[in-house]
Parts: structure tokens; sequence; C-alpha cells
């Protein structure tokens, strides 16, 4: 907040805007009925519960109709007025607000409720519900000084307060600030002279299109954004793993460059995967509701947990779109505002309707989620998805079609012949079952012998090995599976029912480890484990390979598909050899399914997962079994096989029950299985089919693991969006089951709109939404001019701060809205406005009457955001690496800061630095942990990303000043300009000055600063020349190499000059 | 000086102070903008800081809080139920339960047989209080500390109860208690942040840990910089502190001149009131960097203060040196010290973990509280020890004569007070017999937390912030009563 800051209590407590001119008049909305609101409404206003004497004082009825004791307010008559009455009354327990209030009204708030009265008691409803209507600028003094219609507003109140507007700023100023308000970044010298340079009328407006149409632009927006999205890379809470969500981040930035209109811009983030053929980027922009955080803590109730994330949606919806407090009547009516506890359970209803899991699983993909192809795979991408749907639909005609050789064949001996439903040669075992179970190993086949608990019979229809509970049985090793060999295994299992974790399948070897050992990580560990084991926890599949070290690879489905428990299911897992999660694979009957679990930081088999314990079935050997559960069938191949191939291996009970049957003893299933046989096996156009099959699922295997995944929003299909109020918001104290809908005090959401949240979206920006547009051009506003129309960026209700020039506010939002919600061209407005084009050289007389710069009467200038502080740093040596989007990146930052607030297992838990380019990326791709926001970051008053903020707080403090003294981040920065200024002027110290300056402040030294600079110079180099092991020391922060060739003392001295240079107030000033 | 620059700058210097309360001083400030105007009457009173505050004489004028993170049993520790031998491996008595919430953790359990605790209680100092054998230095001080055997809670999970109690809220985004001092009361020293926050660190291998994070230390809605400042041990102690290699510091004073001088050049075309606050900004932070270093060197403590914290003491980020760090800190003016000790989520292996958890703070604890006595410092030092909630009484998993382990347990849990007002020598609050129910005196989180506000002279109900248009208090929108059985 800095000065800004210092003046706020005092400028608003003595100085209001307009309170110091001769006009009497009282703007009811700017100073009486933020008086009402605090010291009345409590008691007085929307709530019910807290309503003393029946009296509302928020609305005209309650205010003016009159009462048994009389009437609270008579326009124009004090002595008729009880409210004044009260307010003003002698005895002390008769006096309002009472003690009791912790409230108090001082002399100057009761005069202007006097004056108000006096002058006729002029009531309006709250102006943030009133439509914005386009007013006409006023008329002022100076009309030639205005550029645009915005500054015929500011000039207004910048004359009425006996102001004059500064002088207009000079090239070197504007291009340097207004770079930094469209890219966040600062002129380079190339760009300042082509300006300088450019002696056209419209150099300036040139300037303005050209940034708004670099990408960098989008960056910048998206930055302030994201703040607002409360996006970063992990859950959140408790284990704070990572979470795959930057695609979202991207997609921001991408919109922004794209100039997406504003409403287009909220409908597909609040509804995009709503949408009526939803594309991939609209999917991906219902992230937005997705970045919030989430929670894996054991212990969880998930009832509580879900009502907490509903809750976090609608105070966001609320904050972003709404700048209302919604989130205030969540345990009773909103004492404030218009807002009845049931709307915000209303609110609350649009999302409720979700298929996210209350636990997020501690998974970077919790479902749903979307792969996210590479953005030239993406045409591929679809194309590839369309022709698998179409090649499945040709299959599974094919496999109803008429065929007269089928028929032929069925009659014939070789059907029944079969002995594998693949090829025998890529089988190395198979356990099958018909009244006994078998074990086939090559071309020995022999009767498993079986243990006590481990039975053959009949479970749901089928003959199969079942297994009672604590029982397994132990086959012969199989040592053909290794890490740098592909093999597959095809399961058919009977899942019990419940939530159990089974363990169907295993081959693990287990060391000792005593005394249990501590791993880096922190996890004890008594034992490690080497080997595959297949299982099912809380019905989703997995396969795990563990390699040396108790390390590996997993995969498994997604919790968002969960197996149908008490049925039978046909799980087959492959595995390509190439130790990576990405050669891993998982069918479901037949068919690819959705997996999760994507960017583990298990991501690799190390050494060997060869080992020469006993494949046991139904158990790991150990302490998991597979109680009441069953297998049919179970074989292992050397290679890996395809969705067909498993859809084959699903089929081989009935293929090997019909050998012996004659083909009119068939049932339809084993017909149906024989076919299946027979087209993969002897049908030359479905085996073509298979084969294009195959190739495009290659394919597009090949583009999701170079893409990513991300979380997005999803409904369930089944039900409609509907919540309970929860009284005193306790998630267990279940009322009043309400639809889904629009707070009351606002336009009601259209007939024709669908009750979820698309409708909910498309009511936002309604052109009757009295607020979206407004809230949404103070907020960009804010990011100009530093603070608000509205200060309370995020308020806008009663107790919010009323709008220090409300018919601009207005006039901003109606020509917003009617521009086709054009953001670029509001920022062109803003940024070519004259009020924008000033000076911000500041006079006693406006530091005392506007201390923050309010009016307008001097240019925006103000203590940059820290992302801005450093990427300014990283450009202006050089050091930026310009790529734009992907993961998020790990700059330097200091040792420790991870592991003393994360928990054992977290996979945030040690921060590894990135190398290279990744070290200079700009730092809305920093690594955002939410228990730990970077650190130099959180310094400078960046959010934690926990919850909304759509305003940053701006406070100036010693910690700040070292961080811009000391991280190496700004340390190498000093000393890679200083390099560059050395490098390419040589022995003229002035002139390296001047190359610096040119970079840090887009204008050259003063005398006065130049004799400075130099004897500093001097200082330094004196120092470094007798101290040239220092120098050395210094030359060597940070990962990049200082330029060897350069004389240690003179560049140490520059790069001390460089490091002052960044440090000053102009350089971390907008 | 201009007159109107030295109006900005009065006006400047005391909100500088009240905005960072990081301190940083006076000198620092008139070295910067000048000596006419060192002699201000404000300097003397504490920097920053609300009108009006306290509303009361304070008994308290900073405090040390020592969270367990986890949550300690407390039937293992405090709260002595020695009828439970007989009930070992019985279920737990449905009268007692009363179909109350359990975690997900073991509402699946089929059984909840009552595991007694395996450790010895004996009765200590004049006030008999019962304490485990695990804490025989605490044992020692009984007659300095008030156990409160009776605080209960509503969150069942540790990340909402830790907030909770931090806060007084479950749900993140509001000020934790040290946030409220350091904004209510101001600093009282000029080099220092006003509140600080230790992570110290735990011994045993298989302790179960839970996640901390700056949210617990958060200044929430008020202003950033009321927020705790991590000390570490390792690493810089306070971040970004050190000079880089290579730069010694008179260097370093003397590129702060240089930048000083170029900053008045700017404050003279622009007069911006800000540039100003940047020089102040610079100064206080070399001031840090002086003062922080003498904080952290602990080579000079006495002999008898290491016999007193133990070896640990001498190692950096051990509780004890935490403890020691903590006496440190406040001794030069520091508000509140916040310190960390994980480790204690006794779901499994509770016997064995157990010891090693107490034996991290035990004598810590002691000589802390004894160290501030010795040195006249803990009539107006408030000291706290305990957790986010309780334990139960029930095993979770397979109970045998030598292991078991406790759930969650929100509906009672016991801490220790000590100092700043707090009457010594007392047990506050019983539970049943089963420490499940209480049944006399409970003392609800918001109730601690108004108490702790009491005994710094602040009325809890008049301490409020304007946030999102209502008045925020640390104690929340329900009844908060002030427990003044336990005070002096």
């Amino acid at each position: 907040m800095g000065v800004a800051g210092i003046f706020l209590g005092f400028a608003y407590l003595t100085l209001p805007l307009t309170a110091q001119q001769a006009a009497p008049r009282v703007d009811f909305q700017r100073e009486v009925r933020p008086i009402l609101s605090d010291a009345c409404f409590h008691c007085h206003g929307p709530d019910k519960e807290t309503r003393m004497a029946g009296l509302r004082l928020d609305t005209r009825d309650g205010a003016f109709s009159s009462r048994k004791n009389g009437t609270p307010i008579t326009p124009g008559k004090l002595g008729e007025s009880l409210l004044y009455q009260r307010i003003t009354e002698e005895k002390v327990a008769r006096r309002m607000p009472p003690a009791s209030s912790h409230k108090t009204l001082t002399d100057k708030q009761k005069d202007t409720l006097k004056r108000w009265i006096e002058g006729g008691a002029d009531w309006k409803e709250h102006w943030a519900f009133i439509t914005p209507v386009r007013p006409v600028p006023p008329s002022v003094k100076s009309a030639q000084w205005a550029r645009t219609p915005l500054d015929q507003f500011l000039l207004a109140k910048i004359e009425n307060a006996g102001l004059t507007p500064a002088a207009p700023a000079g090239k070197r100023t504007l291009i340097r600030r207004v770079s930094l308000d469209l890219t966040g970044l600062p002129p380079s010298p190339e760009q300042v002279d082509e300006f300088l340079a450019d002696k056209s009328t419209d150099a300036y407006e040139k300037l303005v299109d050209r940034l708004l149409a670099s990408p960098q632009y989008g960056e910048h927006r998206a930055r302030y954004w994201l703040d607002a999205a409360r996006y970063a890379d992990t859950h959140g809470l408790h284990v704070d793993n990572y979470r795959e969500m930057w695609p979202y981040r991207d997609w921001v930035i991408g919109a922004f460059n794209r100039n997406v209109p504003f409403d287009r811009f909220t409908i597909e983030q609040v509804a995009g995967d709503l949408l009526p053929s939803k594309t991939l980027e609209q999917q991906i922009a219902s992230g937005f509701h997705r970045c919030q955080v989430s929670t894996n803590e054991g212990g969880s109730i998930e009832k509580e947990v879900e009502a907490a994330y509903a809750k976090d949606r609608v105070d966001t919806t609320g904050t972003v779109f709404l700048g209302m407090t919604i989130g205030c009547a969540t345990c009773h009516d909103h004492k404030f505002d218009p807002i009845l506890q049931k709307d915000f359970y209303a609110m609350a209803a649009f999302f409720r309707n979700t298929t996210q899991a209350a636990m997020d699983g501690n998974i970077p993909d919790t479902p749903p989620q979307v792969v996210v192809p590479k953005m030239q795979d993406r045409p591929r991408w679809l194309e590839l998805n369309a022709e698998v749907a179409s090649l499945n639909n040709n299959l599974a005609a094919a496999r109803k079609a008429p065929n007269a050789t089928f028929d032929r064949w069925i009659e014939s001996k070789e059907r029944k012949a079969l002995r594998s439903p693949l090829d025998t040669s890529s089988e190395l075992l198979a356990v099958s079952v018909d009244k006994t179970a078998h074990l086939s190993r090559g071309r020995s086949t022999k009767n498993l012998a079986l243990k006590s608990g481990v039975t053959v019979g009949e479970s749901e229809k089928r003959q199969s090995l079942r297994f009672a509970a604590k029982s397994a049985i132990s086959l012969p090793t199989l040592d053909q599976i290794t890490a740098d060999k592909p093999f597959s295994i095809a399961t058919l299992v009977y899942l019990p029912k419940g939530e159990g974790n089974f363990t169907v399948a295993s081959q693990l070897s287990r060391v000792k480890v005593d005394p249990p050992e501590v791993t880096k990580e922190g996890e004890v560990r008594k034992e490690i484990l080497r080997g595959w084991t297949l299982e099912i926890n809380a019905r989703t599949p997995l396969l795990r390979l563990l390699g040396d070290n108790g390390r590996g690879i997993q995969i498994r489905s997604s919790s968002a598909r969960r197996l149908k428990p008490g049925a039978w299911v046909q799980l087959t897992f492959t595995y390509d050899g190439s130790r990576e999660q990405a050669g891993l694979g998982l069918y479901v009957d037949g068919a690819t399914i959705l997996t999760e679990g994507r960017g583990d930081p298990i991501t690799h088999l190390p050494g060997t997962l060869t080992t020469k314990q006993p494949l046991v079935l139904g158990g790991d050997g150990n302490e998991r079994y597979f109680a009441d559960g069953a297998i049919a069938d179970l074989r292992i191949f050397n290679r890996v096989i395809t969705e067909e191939e498993s859809r084959l291996a699903g089929v081989w009970p009935e293929l090997a029950a019909s050998r012996a049957k004659a083909a009119s003893q068939l049932t339809a299933e084993q017909k149906e299985a024989l076919r299946l046989y027979f087209l993969n096996g002897k049908d030359s156009s479905y085996r073509a089919l298979v084969a294009q099959t195959n190739k495009a699922n290659a394919e597009r295997r090949e583009i999701r693991n170079r893409g990513a995944v991300t979380l997005v929003m999803a409904e369930k299909p089944d039900t409609k969006p509907m919540a309970n109020i929860l009284y005193r918001g306790q998630y267990d104290q279940e009322r009043e089951a309400v639809e889904p809908n629009s707070p009351s005090a606002l336009p009601a959401m259209k007939d024709s709109l669908p009750r979820n949240r698309l409708g909910l979206a498309q009511w936002l920006v309604d052109p009757a939404n009295p607020l979206v547009a407004r809230v949404a051009v103070n907020r960009f506003w804010q990011e100009v001019f530093g603070t608000g129309i509205v200060r309370t960026a995020e308020d806008f209700g009663s107790q919010g701060e009323a709008p220090s020039h409300p018919e601009l506010l207005d006039w901003l939002a109606v020509e917003f809205r009617e521009s086709g919600w054009d953001v670029k061209k509001l920022f062109r407005l803003m940024v070519t406005s004259a009020a924008y084009r000033q000076e911000s050289v500041s006079t006693d007389e406006k530091v005392k009457k506007d201390p923050d710069n309010r009016l307008l009467a001097r240019g925006p200038r103000f203590r940059m955001d820290a992302e801005m502080i450093r990427d300014y740093a990283l450009s202006a040596s050089g050091l930026l690496a310009p790529a734009i989007g992907g993961p998020s990146v790990k700059p330097y930052q200091p040792d420790g800061l991870w592991e003393t607030v994360a928990m054992q297992g977290s996979n945030t838990r040690y921060y590894k630095q990135d190398t290279g380019e990744k070290l200079y990326r700009r730092s809305l791709y920093t690594f955002w942990k939410r228990s730990a926001p970077p650190a130099s970051m959180d310094i400078f008053n960046a959010p934690t990303r926990e919850s909304c903020t759509v305003r940053r707080e701006r406070t100036d403090t010693p910690l700040q000043a070292l961080v811009t003294l000391n991280d190496p981040q700004f340390v190498e920065a000093a000393r890679s300009l200083a390099d560059r200024a050395m490098a390419s002027v040589h022995d003229k110290v002035d002139a390296q000055f001047d190359f610096l300056s040119a970079r840090l402040l887009a204008r050259p030294l003063d005398p006065r600063e130049r004799e400075i600079t130099r004897k500093a110079y001097k200082d330094y180099l004196n120092y470094y020349d007798s101290h040239p092991s220092d120098a050395t020391k210094l030359l060597a922060v940070g990962e990049s190499k200082p330029n060897p060739k350069l004389p240690v003392a003179e560049f140490a001295a520059l790069t001390v000059v460089t490091n002052q240079l960044l440090n000053l107030d102009e350089v971390l000033n907008k | 000086m201009h007159p109107s620059d030295r109006a900005v700058l009065q006006e400047t210097r005391r909100q500088f102070f009240a905005r960072g309360a990081r301190g940083l001083g006076a000198a620092a400030l008139a070295t910067a903008i000048g000596d006419d105007l060192r002699a201000s009457p404000s300097l003397n009173a504490p920097i920053g800081g609300l009108p009006g505050l306290p509303h009361f004489a304070p008994k308290a004028k900073r405090a040390i809080y020592m969270h367990m993170v986890g949550a300690p049993p407390q039937l293992d520790l405090y709260d002595y139920k020695p009828g439970m031998k007989d009930w070992y491996d019985k279920d737990l008595p449905e009268s007692i339960r009363r179909g109350q919430r359990l975690t997900t953790m073991t509402s699946g359990q089929s059984r909840f047989p009552i595991a007694p605790s395996v450790f010895k209680f004996a009765q200590h100092g004049k006030s008999g209080a019962w304490i485990s054998e695990l804490l025989p230095h605490t044992s020692k001080m009984v007659d300095d500390i008030a156990i409160l055997r009776s605080l209960h809670t509503e969150a069942i999970n540790h990340e909402p109860a830790i907030t909770f109690i931090q806060t007084g809220n479950m749900l993140s985004g509001k000020p934790c208690v040290g946030a409220w001092m350091a904004y209510g009361l101001g600093s009282m020293n000029q080099d220092l942040p006003t509140f600080v926050v230790l992570n110290a660190t735990h011994t045993h291998p298989k302790a179960n840990v839970q996640a901390i994070s700056a949210k617990f230390w958060s200044a929430g809605y008020l202003s950033a910089q009321y927020a705790g400042v991590t000390l570490r041990a390792g690493g810089d102690p306070v971040l970004y502190i050190s000079n880089p290699d290579g730069m010694p510091p008179q260097i370093r004073r003397r590129m702060l001149d240089g930048l000083s001088e170029l900053n008045q050049i700017e404050h003279e075309k622009l007069a911006d009131p800000e540039t100003m606050v940047r020089i102040a900004q610079y100064e206080m932070a070399f001031r840090m960097q002086s003062s922080v270093p003498e904080l952290t060197d602990i080579s000079k403590e006495t002999e008898s203060t290491y016999n007193m914290y133990g070896p640990e003491a001498r190692k950096g980020g051990t509780f004890a040196n935490s403890c020691l760090m903590a006496r440190r800190l406040v001794e030069r003016g520091v508000r509140f010290v916040q310190i960390y000790h994980r480790g204690w989520d006794v779901h499994g292996n509770l016997p064995e973990v157990l010891p090693s958890q107490c034996k991290d703070v035990d004598q810590g604890c002691w000589a802390l509280v004894q160290d501030l006595k010795q040195r006249g410092m803990l009539d107006d030092t408030l000291v706290i020890w305990g957790g986010e909630f309780g334990r139960t009484i029930y095993s979770q998993g397979k109970l045998t004569a030598t292991d078991y382990g406790r759930d969650h347990h929100p509906r009672c849990f016991s801490l220790w007070m000590a100092g700043g007002g707090v009457k010594p020598g007392i047990v506050h609050g019983e539970t049943d017999e089963f420490s499940y129910n209480i049944t006399q005196d409970p003392v609800h989180v918001r109730d601690f937390q108004a108490t702790i506000l009491r005994l710094f002279g602040i009325d809890h109900e008049r301490f409020t912030y304007k946030y999102q248009g209502l008045d925020q208090k640390l104690t929340g929108v329900e009844k908060a009563t002030i427990v003044k059985a336990i005070m002096a």
C-alpha cells in the first residue's frame, strides 16, 4: 500500500474527496449509506435472525415507513426522524448504536446524517445493484486537456479539488510506463530509440498497438488473473503434492493474447465443459474452478470437504465476477448486503453436481481431467480420436455382420484345436480353469496343486480359482519378467463386494531392513520390495513394477472409473520394457481406459525387477490377499498386447469351453467369442481394421505421453444440481433443499437459461447484470492506475468503499460491454488517456489533498509486484528466457524452505532447483507450492494462492530490500548486465554506465547521478583491486558463467554499481 | 528539508513502523531522513500498534507459544486415568461415545478397544499434579505452570484444527494469534521482526509427521507485514539476510549510501513521499543485517545456561535450541515467538514414538520457563505448550500389551500455560474416566484465545479488524468466555 496506505485512514476521516468543497449536498451513496451500513445494518439490515425491533434501515420501506413509535426518517424533518433522535439521544442507554455493538458515530457522521435528512433524505438503492447506464461526460474548464472521455470525468474532479493535472510525461517515461503496464517488461534501448525517433503524431498510439500485439501482453495480464483464479502447482492441503494445472495457466495467457471477449472468457472458465460441442480449449478453461485447494488428508469427512469446495467456488465466483462477499451468507443472511443464506446455497448448488471426488488422491491429475496434447499435436489428436471412434464402430459392426466363412469355420475341426487366445509362442504362462485349474508354461500343461482356502468352483457363473480369507497359491518363479523386456498380464477376475484393497497376483522378493532405514524422503523402510504386483485398491486396478531399492513405476486406472464390485472384469496390463511410466498400459474389458498418476515422481524403473521368488496368485506372499475374489484366467505374454488382443484374452474361458462342443451346442457367448477369434485370425478385412486401429491407438498414446493432462470441471450426467441449506454453515446440519439460482437481489436468471453452471455463466454476462462489467473494468483499472475506482476491488457491497468516480466507472462498464467486452480496447483506452500520460511529479498540495493519487492529478506510479520486479531484472540483464507456457519451473530458492513444512512422502518435499534456461523464465512460470510459495515473491506480497485474491497488498518492508540486494537471482542479473556492458563498451566506464541506465531506467544518467555513480564505482574498484578473491567470489554468484576475459576488479565494481542501480526506487516503481 | 516533506515524513515514519512493525529503527531512519526527527515522543512507546490498545493493564507483554504438531495424547501425558487399567481391551461403552463422530481412519473399526497408557504417572509439586514419567523435567515445574485438561475443539483433522487454534477459524485465510498481536500491539524492538516463527526438528524416525505451512503464521486479511517471519536454523537465519559472497559489509554500506543519494535526487524530481520510505526501508534492512547475526550467535551463552537447556541446545534447529533462541528473541523485544515441533500424530507405535517426542521437548520447555524466571521475564512473558486436539482412549489398529495407537479426538485435550499473568501451580478442568468427554470447566479454543488476549490486556470483543464488511475478531462470531480461573 506504500505511502498511499499511510494516508488512508487519515484521508478518509478528514478529507473525503468531495467533502471539502462548498457544495453542502450530501451524496447518499458515498456518504450516507456507508454510515448506515456500518453502524446500523448489523441489527437493522438484511439478516432477519439478528434484526432488532423488526426495523430495517437497508430498504426504503423500512427507513421511511411510520411505526408505532414514530418514523425512522422523515425527509426534511429532523424532529420527526427517529433515527436522528436516537443517534443524538442524551441517555446512553437509549442511544444508537448501543454500546454492546462496539460501534460509535462520530460527530461528523452525525452531522452528515443530519444534513442528509434536512436536505430531503434522498434515497437510492445501493449503487452497485443498479444496472449502469452510460453517463454523459461532465463539462470541464480545460477541455483541451482531455484526450478521451475518461479524462473528462477525471478532470472534473481534479478541477473540483482545485488541482491541475501534471504536465505530459516525456517519451522515455511514457514508453517505460506503458511497456510495463502492457507487457510487464521494461522496453529495450532499441525500442526506446525507435519510439524517440518516431516523430509522427500517433507514435504513441502505434507503440501501444505494438505492445498489445506482443505475446508478452497475454503473459502479463494472465499474471493478475492467476491470483484471482487461485492458480498453483500443488493441491494446497496436507501432503500438498504436485498437480498438473499449468495447461489452464497457458489457456489464460492465450485467451488474453487472442483477446477473447470477456464474456466468452467468463463463460468458458465457469462452464467451458458444458458448452455444446465443447473444444479442448474450452474444457481446459473450465480448470478455473479446479484451481481451488483440495485435500487427501486421511480421516477427512467427505461431506465436510465437499461443502468446503462448494463454498470456495461460490466465494471465488462472487469475488471475481460479482465483487460480492457472497460467502458471508454461508452461516446466516448477509449482515449488510441483500444476500440471503438461501442465495448462498442456491449459488452453491451450481457447484455441487460435480464428478470430482472429495479426496484428491494426492495425484497430479485428479479426475475429472482431460488429455492436453502439445499444441502442434492437437489437430492430429482430434483426427485420431474421430478415426478410432469410427474404426471401433466398424469393428463392432464387423463382429455382428453375417459371415458365411465363419459359419463354415465354426463347423471345422480347426477351431477345436485352439490352445491359446493369442499366439502360443508369446505366452509365458497361463492359468486356466475348467473343472480343475491348469498351469501352462510353454508346451507343458499340468494341473495346479491347490492349497487350503483356494478352491475351484463357480463364482457368478464362471468356473474359477476362488480365494478364501488369507489364502494364496504359489507357482514356480517366472524369470522372464525383466525391466528391459516387454510383457503383458491379462486376467479375468471376480472383484469381491466392498471397497477393500486386494492383491490379485504378485512376484516379489523382500529384503528386511533392520534397523529400519529412513530414506531421504523421510519414509521409514522396514523392508525393500522387488518385483511386480497386480492390485485392486478401492476398486481401482493397479500394476506396480519395483526395481532396485524398491523404486519403480506404476499404472492405475482413474478413480473416476472405479470397477463394479461383485462382478467379473477383464484386466490387461502391458509394459514395453522402456523402464518409463509412460511405457505402461491398461485395458479394462478390452478397452483402453483413463489412467492416472501421470507425472508422479516415480517415473523410472531402476535396476532389475527380476526375482527368484515364486509367482503368487491371490496375494503378495505376505500380508495382502484377494479374500473372496476369484481368478478365471490369467496369462502372461512376452510382448505388449493390443486392445483387440486384450479383448481376445478376455474370452478365453468361452473359447476353451467351446472346444469340446459341437457347433449346434454352442452358447451365444461362446459363438461370439469364437467369432472374435475367427475374425482376428482369419478375416483379412477385419485384421486390416484392427491393424489400423492399433496404429491409430499407438499414435494417440505417443501424443498423449508427450502432452499433458489437466484438471477440468465435469457434471454428473444422471443428477441435477441442488444443495441443502446448511444450518450455520455446518456440513452435517442439512436443512431445506434449494435449486441452483442467482442471488435474489440481482436481476433474475432468464427462464431460457439452463439451471447449471452454463446458465450461471450466461447470467453473469447478461447485459442486465449490474456488476460483472463494473467489477472487471475496475480490476483492469487497478492494474494500470494502482488503485481501483472502487478501492475494495473484492467488495462492491455496502461495506466496500464507494467508487471515487461513480460516473466514470459506469461509463467504462457500459463502454466495455458495448465494445463486445473487448479487453485490449479497454487497455488501449486507459493508456492513451491524458491522465495516464501525465508525469508522475507530485506537489505538496497534491500529496496533501490526494495522497493516494485517486484523483489522478499526476501520473500513476507505484511499487511493482514481485513478478514484475524479478522479470525486470531478468529482462534488463538479458538473462530472460523468452519461451511462453509449459510446465512450471524452479528457479533459485534458498535451501530448506519446502522440507521444513512438508510431510514425509510429499512429492513437493524437496525443492530441486532447475538449471539452464529454466532459471530465467518469467515469474508467472515459477512453480507455486501453496504451503510454501516462492519466497522472494511471498516477501513482495504475492498471495499464497490458497484462495482467490483480486487485490494485492503493497507494503514496504526491509525483507524486500534484502531480496533485491542479495537474492542470487538479482545478484546474477546485476553481474550479467555488467558483463554485457563491459563486453560492448571497452574501457569507458561512463559509456558502461550509459549502457546500464539505458536498460534499467530507459534514460541516461543526469550529471549529478553520474557523479555519484562514478565515485561509488571508484570506491568499489579500490576495494576489489586490493581484494581480487572477493571480486572472483562475487562474480561467481549464479549458475551462468561470468565472462573470463574481463578484468575481475573492474567487473566486480561494475557489478556492484549495477546492483545499486537495480535497487533504485525508480527501478522498483512503475 | 521542505516543511511539507517533514510533515509527510512524520506521518511516514509512524506509519512505516506501524506497517513494518518489523522494527528497525529510529536511528536508521534518522540517518536517512535527518536527525531533527529523532526527538519524536512516539519513539519510546511501542512502534506501531493500535491506539487505545491494550484496553486494560496487560499482564503479558510477549509470548512464546510452542505448538506440538500432530496432537499429543493427553492420556499419556497430563490426563491421568488410572481406572483404565481395568478396562484394557474392553470396548469403549456407547454411553461414553454417544455416537460422536469419528475420523474415517477408525470409523470403520469393528471394535474400539480401550488402551490404557503404558506409562507411569506420579504426583508432583505443591499442586500435586499427575504427570507422566515421560516428562521428568516438566514434572519439576508443575508449580510454575497451569495445566488445562479441558480444551476442546470442533476440528477433527490436523490441517483445519491447527488453523483453528492458530487463527480462530478452520478455513485458512484468517490471521493467526501472533499476527493479531503484531498488528494490535506493535513492536518492542527496532532491529528484528515482531513475530518470529521457529520450526524445530524431531528425532524419532518413525514419528508420524504432519505438514505445516505458512498459513499457520500468516497475517490473513491483516497486512502481510504482521505475518510471522521464519528464523531458520540452516542457511540464512532470515531469508536473504547475507550479502553475496565477495561483498563485505563496508561495500554494502558504501553501496547503500550511493543508493540513498540517488534516491534523494529522484525524490527532488518527483516529490513522491514513497521514495523516502524506500530510503528508510534500505537502512532498516542494513540494520537487520547487523542485528540478526548477533541474535543467532549463541556462543556467548553461559555454561549454566547450556546445563539447563541440555547439550542439544547447541545444535541448530533442535527444540532445545529453539527454546534458547526464543528466549534470546523475547529478550531483544520480539513480541511473539511461535515454535512448531512435529511428529506427534501417534496413530500407531505410540509406546515407541512418544518417549522420543517427549524427550525432544521436555527439557527445553522446563529450561525456558526457568530461564525466563531467572531473568525476571516470566512475569510478563506468556508461555504456552499444546497441540491442536486430543487423542482417543481406544486404540487405533491392533492393541497389545505393549503397543497401541490413538486416533484424533477433538472433545478434550490438555495444554499448559505459564507466566504472563497465568496462575501458577493449578490444574484446570476435568474429563470423564475415559478422557473422552469433559465433565468440568470446558475451555473451547475460542475461550483459550480470548484468555490469551485478556492476558495481554485486550478485550477480544473490541479487538477487531474490518474485512469483508465485518468487524473480524480472532475469536470469531461465536461467544467466547475468558477463563478467569487460570488468571493470577
